[in-house]
């Protein structure tokens, strides 16, 4: 294998791991701030149930970061 | 002791749900309301809100006041010990320890009520079962026949030993006033040393019983200067607080009510007390000044729970406005059938 094929495959390879970083840190995030959005979110739906719509809202908002994160890995991986 | 080992969740759900309980509380326009109803609309009134349960059970033994009175009894403590079971690790600790005051009331009732010769069915009525004295405790000492065979029944009680110390001066004076000093400080004493049995949160709890402590020495102080108690004693104060024994001796020894505000306030750090003793310069009838005290340490409880919004502030918060929504409405209905107008009664309340 030559050195030019060596350094593609090592840039491949540090792409693929740029890739799963970025979604699964923004995914570890995403989890620490659900806790405690989740926590509130069950006990205020414990205590009047019309709140579940906009507690579920709440609840998943953190989740858009997780999608940054996989924007993020998708151009990683594709461009 | 227990620790908190599952991170912040299980304060922020507790919190959470207590700061929606708490938003459920009547509101002032609803108080104002029911001070222009009648005893009857008030039931009814009650009955549409939080407290519809108690009232539908109790509907068909009690009528009007009493079926009102029993009833936000019944709602208390029910309350409480919902709370007591939905709180975990150091949350509930807290709050079963904060909640032991009413078997200090529970206990005194029962005395009380024995030593004037009431039926059990009277003094179970204005229990509230809410500490650590369950009903079924309570209903044994409802059946005990003397004073003396109630105190030996508490044997295994925490404050068992204030109790046997005080009650031969009681019976003999035929007042329970100086039991009831005793055991609320010794209480006081206990919540107080919570910090150092290492709990997490401790400094919360504790920060929130000195403001206790301190708003009920300062309402000792103005009582006194309005009973004209001229002889100043250490023992009607409890110590612990914000102001030590000997200051709190000093300042009730004065008999100027500016005097008295000025030396609170020199010593006195948060807003709302200071503001309120600010308020106090001007002529106020005792009941005045107390109902704007307690407003200031609401005030102050609630500034608290915010700075601490996951902390055991909002327990508290909601364990002591749960109370004055129950002794407004005992207030008000009281007073309704007292035929007074809304006007008195609303000096009453703590809105």
């Amino acid at each position: 294998m030559s050195e030019i094929e060596i350094a593609i495959a090592t840039a491949a390879g540090y792409k693929a791991i740029g890739a799963g970083l970025a979604v699964g840190l923004a995914g570890i995030g995403a989890g620490i701030g659900e806790m405690a959005i989740g926590a509130a979110a069950v006990g205020a739906v414990a205590e009047n149930k019309d709140m579940f719509g906009l507690a579920l809202l709440f609840t998943v908002l953190p989740e858009t970061i997780v999608i940054f994160g996989l924007v993020v890995a998708l151009l990683l991986l594709f461009t | 002791m227990s620790q908190n080992s599952s991170g912040p969740a299980p304060y922020i759900y507790t919190c959470t749900r207590l700061r929606v309980r708490k938003s459920k509380l009547l509101t002032p326009a609803e108080y104002y309301r029911m001070l222009n109803m009648g005893l009857s609309e008030i039931t009814r009134f009650i009955g549409e809100t939080e407290y519809q349960k108690e009232v539908e059970e109790l509907a068909t033994s009690f009528k009007g006041v009493d079926l009102i009175e029993i009833a936000l009894s019944w709602n208390l403590a029910k309350e409480y010990q919902r709370i007591i079971d939905m709180t975990h690790g150091p949350l509930k600790q807290f709050t079963k320890t904060y909640l032991e005051r009413w078997d200090i009331y529970n206990v005194l009732t029962i005395l009380r009520g024995k030593t004037q010769g009431f039926s059990e069915g009277k003094i179970k009525e204005v229990l509230i079962p809410a500490g650590s004295l369950n009903r079924t405790m309570l209903d044994r000492l409802l059946t005990e026949e003397s004073v003396e065979r109630i105190v030996e029944s508490l044997k295994g009680w925490h404050l068992y030993s204030v109790l046997q110390a005080d009650i031969a001066t009681a019976l003999s004076s035929g007042s329970f006033s100086e039991m009831e000093n005793d055991l609320y400080k010794t209480f006081y004493a206990d919540l107080l040393q919570s910090d150092k049995k290492g709990i997490t949160g401790a400094l919360q709890f504790v920060k929130f019983i000195k403001l206790e402590i301190d708003t009920l020495n300062i309402k000792t102080i103005f009582r006194m200067q309005a009973d004209a108690v001229s002889k100043a004693s250490k023992d009607l104060f409890i110590p612990g607080a914000s102001l030590t024994l000997d200051e709190l001796e000093q300042i009730s020894g004065l008999s100027n009510t500016d005097e008295i505000i000025d030396a609170l306030s020199a010593k006195i750090r948060n807003e709302p007390l200071l503001e309120a003793l600010d308020g106090l310069r001007e002529k106020k009838t005792l009941n005045e000044i107390n109902i704007d005290l307690t407003k200031a340490q609401l005030d102050q409880m609630e500034r608290l729970s915010r700075i601490h919004p996951f902390s055991i502030h909002p327990v508290l918060v909601y364990l002591v406005k749960k109370k004055y929504e129950v002794a407004n409405l005992r207030a008000i209905a009281r007073g309704k059938e007292s035929q007074l107008p809304g006007d008195v009664i609303e000096r009453y309340l703590v809105i």
